[in-house]
């Protein structure tokens, strides 16, 4: 399994730093979900992950392993020097995968008895380093101007070039694609509207054919139908390829469903990492009359607080399972002096509720006694309730 | 399958139920191939990781299995197993929600059976 690790990424802009030490591993065949708020830093991030604007501190380092991929012969045996070379002591009997894919390696390397045996990870620093960046891709936004002047360059001619830079390009997709979009290739950039420069970067990067394709803001200015029959053809390639995806944008609530895992960029640091389905399987909102909803999220911080007369309502996010409440909810099922335990039980929200939230059958529900509703909370409402506070 | 997917619930709960409510509609039928979780990723465009969790769910439960190499499978019984299940729940899904909504509204017990009794049976 490839993957993309970095460590310790640090950017400024003169005094200005915008990314305060990011850890991130990107692993393969996933669909990522980078979301932040404007200036929170994603397009420096994807840029300097794709070796498209330097960090200033911190390291960038693709993980590839010999198994599998095809094009490895590419580098096999030719001179490393440069990179650090880790072999892994797996045999090829670990798994079942992996002894057919070592098998495989076996027939086009005979003689290399110890490759045989070994699964080997390779590797190599993104910087100006083709090796890595042969399996990246970043389609960035398009400008239309060029410095002062406008980018008179022509839509064909900026799909050659990205077919000269992107050694898995596939012709016969962009091809698809253009004809998909309905893009007039003859058209200068300096002429294309919002969404039409959106397609062609949609373009670039799906026909890439790169194990790793980040988009930034794919779906900016696309029409509702383009954008959807963007999330169509990309769960396509996606299904048929496992290549991975990184995915920034600001039209959460309908890109959510593609993403496998979501990052929550917050001005310069990583909010969140987490599987999607079972970050919102945490998030809750709970409503009611403003003293039950406090007893009940006493010792969960309580984001995005709305009051209206008597009511109000909260986000809260529970601890990931296995991991210890905080500190003040460790006592949640004890008994105050003088209450029962089943006073204090219906009094807070307890792990029953979360899973009878959970069990999906019941959309929200409510606490019969105390009359609070606690609903599930879209990655929309968390990422507004987490991202939306003054700081 | 084609309802679409709400924002309420967990969307592999949904998957899982759609699967579900086809069996007890014999849109799929007992030892027939259900999509596979790239066909629903595509279908409902969520990712497949998303639809296997689901599908998942169905095999943990024996309503599914897997055929090696070919794909998921409607085990005989299952649609019996479906119901089995909804019967089971029929009670904290549907009557205890009943009675707290009747008793906020000051609808006593019998009312409720009265109401019951006079409501048409469904299709």
């Amino acid at each position: 399994m490839s993957k993309i690790v970095a460590s310790g990424i640090v950017k400024r802009y003169g005094e200005k730093e915008v990314l305060h030490g990011i850890d991130l591993e990107l692993e393969q065949g996933k669909i990522y979900g980078l979301i932040g708020r404007n200036g929170a830093g994603k397009t420096t991030l994807l840029s300097i992950l794709s070796s498209q604007n330097p960090a200033t501190e911190g390291s960038v380092v693709v993980e590839l392993s010999s198994a599998g991929a095809g094009e490895q012969e590419d580098w096999k045996g030719k001179d490393c020097s440069a990179n650090e070379r880790v072999v892994e002591g797996r045999s090829r009997t670990d798994t079942d995968e992996n002894g057919r894919e070592n098998g495989r390696t076996a027939k086009t390397d005979m003689g290399h008895a110890k490759n045989e045996l070994r699964l080997e990870t390779v590797r190599e620093s993104v910087w100006e380093n083709p090796k890595a960046l042969s399996h990246l891709c970043f389609s960035r936004e398009l400008n239309t101007m060029v410095g002062n002047s406008a980018n008179t360059m022509k839509v064909k001619e900026y799909l050659k070039i990205a077919s000269l830079f992107l050694p898995h390009w596939d012709q016969k997709m962009a091809d698809r694609l253009v004809a998909e979009f309905g893009l007039d290739t003859k058209k200068k950039i300096s002429k294309l509207s919002k969404g039409m420069l959106s397609m062609v970067t949609i373009v670039v990067a799906l026909a890439s054919g790169e194990e790793f394709t980040f988009l930034d803001e794919p779906v900016a200015g696309l029409d509702v139908v383009a954008r959807e029959k963007f999330y169509q053809l990309l769960l396509e390639e996606f299904t048929e390829t496992g290549r991975t995806f990184v995915i920034s944008t600001h039209i959460i609530e309908e890109a959510a469903d593609i993403f496998e895992e979501v990052i929550l960029l917050d001005e310069g640091n990583i909010l969140l990492k987490e599987n999607l389905e079972e970050l919102l399987e945490r998030a809750w909102c709970v409503s009611g009359r403003e003293d039950e909803v406090d007893r009940a999220t006493a010792g969960y911080t309580q984001h995005h607080v709305e009051r209206l007369g008597r009511s109000k309502s909260v986000t809260i996010l529970a601890p990931k399972p296995g991991e210890a409440p905080n500190n003040e909810r460790t006592d949640r099922l004890e008994p105050k002096p003088g209450e029962s335990v089943e006073n204090e039980r219906a009094d807070r929200l307890t792990d029953t509720d979360i899973e009878r939230g959970q069990s999906g059958r019941k959309p929200g529900f409510t606490r019969g006694s105390t009359g609070l509703t606690i609903q599930k909370v879209s990655l929309q409402k968390l990422f507004v309730a987490l991202c939306g506070e003054e700081h | 399958m084609h309802e679409i997917l709400s924002q309420e619930k967990s969307i592999y709960i949904q998957i899982k139920e759609m699967i579900e409510e086809d069996i007890l509609r014999d849109i799929l039928l007992e030892e027939e191939r259900v999509p596979s979780t790239n066909e629903l990723a595509r279908a409902y465009a969520i990712n497949p990781a998303t639809a296997a969790k689901g599908v998942n769910l169905l095999v943990d439960e024996g309503i599914l299995y897997k055929k090696r190499g070919i794909g998921m499978f409607v085990r005989t019984g299952a649609k019996k197993a479906i119901m089995e299940k909804r019967k089971k729940n029929f009670y904290d899904d549907y009557v205890k929600r009943l009675m707290a909504e009747a008793d906020s509204l000051g609808i006593t017990k019998e009312e409720l059976v009265a109401m019951i009794q006079e409501a048409p049976a469904g299709e």
